[in-house]
């Protein structure tokens, strides 16, 4: 063989190998995120390693159905992930800590089981502890039963409410500090220094939690609850969504006899006045951010911000009150 | 030669209301809601029938993934998230049946998740009953003619 067929041979060999292994290289190294049902895994791969204001490039595509990318606390509205294309995003930290990502379109009972981690690590690592949620410095038991003693014959409404406040100093009622610890029931306890009937004194408690909120709270509260609450607490709220009949195992699966359904708690209905009068806005809150323990209830505390959770809130209560428009 | 007439009539008058236009929709145009449930990899229902003119709102109620709905020979579409429920409204002003599908990767089956919407008037049936009621007229002087026809043959 000659010398010079010798380095061809090997040329020809290197180039093959080459036109075949450097995208195979490429692939591996690129950082394509992979999104899956819950069931099959979720994310690929659910923990990120990031540095503080260094821009942080994630190429996202998903293997079955369509997905979406949000991460929590961050108010970032979510961008699909979608099966075959790939979805380009660049995120910029500020704070160091762990950030969680969450899928944000619907993709299942377990959808929000779909969830992981960025690790974000910076020089500035003194990142100051977050303040304990109001449930807790409250000393609150979240699971306790908190049913209203009494209710209102008719849905009260902020509108008569309005006028029947004139002449009456309630304006310790409207700030945020006695609303948020306060749940309607122990206003309507409250109010019987004045001079009104039950449903009066109902009707001033619509106008009391309407004022303690905004239109832009109500309108941002009800697209979150359409896109996170909704397909298990129903879209009108009465705990009847999609999903609800799903989360209890059913009787012929080998999933729990009739003793294991009743045990399992559905998804809370807004509607029930008993329920809903008789929570305080701090109660919901450590509901909403704790998740519920041993439910299908997510826990939203690493996702929502605490502006987010109380406009939630305030929506919630809109199911119980009539309020202007 | 009457009966040969009244055989004639009777052709004319069956090729009429089987195939003549019929001057103005026999149903009043009206607003119909439908809801349909989508979820992996159906439809249900999965046909639907409304009448020429109709303005449809479909509620497309998804009960696992994101479907959607898209509408052959009409281009419409419309995409539902689980607890968000999406309403797509169009005129059905073109008669036939189409076929709509899921326009959203919704897993494996999602090709074969299909519909169907018939559009039309419902003249057909109109047409039937008269075509019906021609034969039914029709019986007796055919009837009548077939038997002379056999005595004529049977007197020679």
């Amino acid at each position: 063989m000659k010398r010079s067929e010798l380095v061809s041979r090997i040329l020809i060999t290197v180039a093959v190998i080459g036109a075949v292994g450097a995208p195979l290289f490429f692939w591996s190294q690129s950082s394509l995120m992979h999104a899956r049902v819950a069931e099959s895994g979720g994310w690929n791969p659910n923990i990120i390693r990031a540095d503080v204001g260094a821009p942080l490039h994630l190429r996202l595509t998903s293997d079955d159905v369509v997905h979406g990318f949000a991460v929590g606390q961050m108010n970032m509205d979510g961008v699909d992930v979608l099966p075959g294309k790939v979805t380009d995003l660049t995120l910029t930290f500020d704070k160091p800590g762990t950030y969680t990502f969450y899928c944000t379109r619907w993709c299942g009972l377990n959808h929000w089981r779909m969830r992981g981690t960025i690790e974000v690590g910076g020089s500035n690592t003194d990142a100051e502890p977050a303040p304990a949620p109001l449930y807790v410095s409250l000393g609150l038991d979240i699971d306790a039963p908190h049913e209203a003693p009494a209710i209102p014959s008719q849905m009260p409404s902020a509108f008569r409410g309005e006028s029947l406040i004139r002449g009456l100093a309630i304006s310790q009622f409207i700030n945020s500090d006695f609303y948020r610890v306060h749940s309607p029931y122990e206003t309507f306890e409250n109010l019987d220094q004045y001079p009104l009937g039950e449903s009066q004194r109902w009707d001033v408690v619509a106008y009391i939690w309407q004022s303690n909120t905004t239109l832009e709270s109500l309108a941002n509260g009800k697209k979150l609850y359409a896109q996170n609450c909704a397909a298990c607490h129903g879209e009108n709220g009465a705990g009847n969504g999609v999903f609800a009949d799903d989360l209890l195992p059913s009787p012929n699966s080998g999933g729990g006899g009739d003793e294991v359904r009743s045990m399992i708690q559905t998804p809370a209905n807004f509607t029930d006045p008993k329920r809903i009068l008789g929570a305080s806005p701090a109660l919901l809150q450590g509901k909403i951010l704790r998740g519920g323990m041993g439910t299908g209830m997510p826990m939203w505390g690493s996702i929502f911000t605490e502006g987010q959770i109380w406009d939630l809130i305030a929506f919630i209560y809109s199911f119980q009150f009539e309020y202007q428009n | 030669m009457i009966r040969f007439i009244s055989l004639v009539v009777l052709f004319a008058a069956g090729l009429a209301v089987a195939f003549a236009p019929l001057p103005a929709p026999s149903i009043a145009p009206q607003a119909r809601t439908l809801r349909i449930d989508a979820r992996q990899f159906a439809y249900s229902p999965s046909e639907l029938k409304v009448n020429l003119g109709d303005t449809v709102t479909v509620q497309l109620v998804s009960t696992d993934v994101v479907h959607g709905l898209y509408v052959d020979g009409y281009d419409v579409s419309v995409e539902a998230d689980p607890g968000q429920t999406a309403t797509l409204t169009f005129v059905a002003d073109r008669s036939g049946s189409f076929r709509f599908r899921c326009n959203v990767t919704c897993g494996a089956m999602h090709p074969f998740m299909i519909g169907k919407i018939t559009v039309e008037k419902n003249d057909l049936l109109f047409r039937s009953v008269g075509l019906a009621t021609l034969a039914v007229i029709g019986v007796f002087p055919l009837s009548s003619l077939l038997v002379e026809r056999k005595d004529r043959a049977l007197a020679k």
